[in-house]
């Protein structure tokens, strides 16, 4: 009896439910999930891009793009690029987050200074390594030639593996602090009782942190890794812009070279074919994060 | 022996501290330097002659003003939208119970994941097809494909925050359902809503690609692409108008830092990572 005079009000919470989302999912259908479709039947297709006219071609796009050298090439710098970036951050992170977590003066002023590459803007970023980057002017080739490191000044961009070095580390100096706060949050909470524990069973700063602190870190350590492997992985704005690719191709990632197959080649459909198959080598991460993200909402 | 240990830590921790600041640090020193002094070796760690003319010229002789009011207006604009649906949004997805629920939260977080490159193609073809190429409107449009899973994502587990109780007790004390959300739950989620904004607001004012895909004029250019315009179109370069660009750039950025830092940890808090 109950369930029946409830349930005509609990329709009407799930009509309202769905009136609510609506909009968002109107939204997400006209913007996400039709270019999404669109961008896979693109990808059957040789576009021309000024034009914009297209010839049916088929899987023929994605046959020319695994024999080609290019591809192979671009998804190899891309690991190289999100490995040795994200290796950086995460060490810088975790290292930083320790040193914050201690009592130091001014405390809160080093986090926000520490903060504050994560939510410049990448073209302010790139600009400003640009310039320290400069062969002439430019402030690092004057501490190298200082500290007697080198007599030359060193070619920072235009080089390899000097490219993809300094790539590497200005993609470190601008994300490492998303990892300080994440870890500096779950450091706070670690209990102190487990550390006064391993003091009591003689364990030194070093013995504590391998014992105590890195496995309660573990956790937030393996979801940071995921979400930042898969955000490097995609990044376009700051690799696009400090090198654009060069020298030749030597720092070219996937998302630029679909960047250069639609607006600098002119070939629509290749480019989407290349954005597929990037999309596909990304879903592995994505669904171990998504899957792992709810295990702990089911917890 | 305990003190000089401490000093040593904090002159340790802050130099760290200071070689991550160090790049901003050059940019604001660069931007105030006149431009005899910038070429100086070896170059001064402090201006000498403190000036402002690149200021002054970037703002009365390049197209800076405008692009800062394209930026402006798209950034607001994009936050306006994006926390109006994701609000709504988020509350249908926590508190409500109706079938397909469930993929739609596996949904925005998968979109929330992932690249851009993959939409632009398809965006760009379809902004011109509706005639809407070179205006700030298709990247109002354009942006909502990521900020908004985004913003749904961080309301999603702000909403999980406020609790139910609140709202199970205005409906027995006889309110509906939207008026136990104007007056109870919204109250409640303000400081999730304002941390969510400013994201949103950061992540438009910042982003790059569409807007270099889809606006090719200077009326409907945002600061990001029309500062590499700049940069691109200049004989030589001029670093100190760059850098003062740049600053000028950051200033949104600048003032949250100063006044609403809070909100930008909380919402580190509930959307990137949980414990």
């Amino acid at each position: 009896m109950a369930n029946a005079t409830q349930s005509p009000l609990e329709r009407n919470y799930a009509r309202l439910g769905i009136l609510l989302i609506g909009p968002t999912v109107l939204v997400f259908c006209a913007v996400i999930v039709y270019p999404l479709v669109s961008a896979i039947y693109l990808s059957l297709f040789s576009i021309y891009t000024p034009t914009l006219e297209g010839e049916w071609v088929g899987l023929s796009n994605y046959r020319e793009l695994l024999a080609k050298g290019e591809f192979w090439s671009s998804l190899w710098t891309n690991i190289i690029w999100t490995v040795g970036t994200l290796t950086l951050q995460i060490v810088f992170g975790v290292g930083m987050a320790l040193v914050l977590h201690q009592n130091l003066i001014f405390r809160s002023l080093a986090r926000s200074l520490i903060l504050f590459p994560y939510f410049v803007s990448t073209v302010v970023a790139v600009l400003v390594w640009r310039w320290l980057f400069n062969d002439l002017y430019g402030i690092l080739n004057h501490f190298v030639m200082l500290s007697g490191a080198s007599d030359m000044p060193v070619d920072w961009l235009g080089s390899m593996p000097n490219a993809l070095l300094s790539v590497i580390l200005v993609g470190a100096w601008k994300y490492f602090p998303f990892v300080v706060i994440a870890t500096l949050a779950r450091l706070q909470t670690i209990p102190d009782h487990l550390y006064e524990a391993a003091k009591i069973d003689g364990a030194g700063p070093i013995a504590r942190f391998f014992d105590v602190t890195l496995p309660q870190l573990r956790d937030v350590l393996v979801v940071i890794i995921m979400l930042r492997a898969i955000w490097d992985f995609k990044e376009f704005d700051l690799i696009f812009l400090l090198t654009g690719g060069g020298p030749v191709t030597s720092t070219q990632t996937l998302p630029l070279l679909v960047y250069k197959e639609a607006f600098a080649l002119n070939q629509m459909g290749m480019a989407s074919a290349y954005a597929v198959v990037m999309m596909a080598i990304m879903l592995v991460f994505m669904i171990l994060y998504i899957r792992r993200t709810r295990e702990e909402e089911d917890r | 022996m305990r003190i000089i240990r401490r000093v040593l830590f904090n002159l340790f921790a802050w130099a760290l501290v200071l070689a991550v600041a160090f790049p901003l640090f050059w940019m604001v020193v660069t931007s105030l330097k006149p431009g005899f002094e910038l070429f100086r070796r070896p170059p001064t760690m402090l201006p000498e002659t403190v000036t402002f003319e690149h200021y002054w010229r970037l703002l009365t002789e390049t197209p800076f003003l405008r692009y800062f009011a394209n930026s402006v207006i798209l950034a607001t604009t994009t936050t306006l939208v994006v926390v109006t649906i994701g609000t709504l949004g988020a509350y249908s997805l926590v508190r409500f119970r109706y079938r397909g629920r469930e993929s739609l939260a596996f949904l925005v977080l998968f979109t929330y994941l992932l690249p851009s490159v993959v939409l632009i193609i398809p965006l760009y073809l379809l902004m011109v097809k509706l005639g809407l190429a070179n205006t700030i409107f298709s990247l109002v449009i354009a942006y909502t494909t990521f900020a908004l899973p985004y913003a749904l994502w961080l309301l999603r587990s702000f909403m999980a925050g406020v609790p139910e109780d609140l709202e199970s007790a205005a409906l027995v004390d006889g309110a509906s359902r939207m008026e136990a959300f104007w007056d109870v739950i919204l109250p409640q989620l303000l400081p999730g809503i304002i941390s969510t904004a400013l994201f949103t607001f950061i992540l438009a004012w910042n982003e790059y690609l569409y807007a270099l895909v889809l606006v090719n004029s200077d009326s409907a250019r945002p600061l990001t692409t029309g500062v590499m315009t700049m940069l691109i179109s200049a004989f030589n370069i001029e670093w100190s108008l760059l850098m003062a660009a740049s600053v000028m750039m950051s200033l949104p950025l600048i003032v949250v830092f100063a006044f609403l830092q809070s909100y930008l940890t909380r919402g580190f808090g509930a959307g990137a990572v949980k414990g």
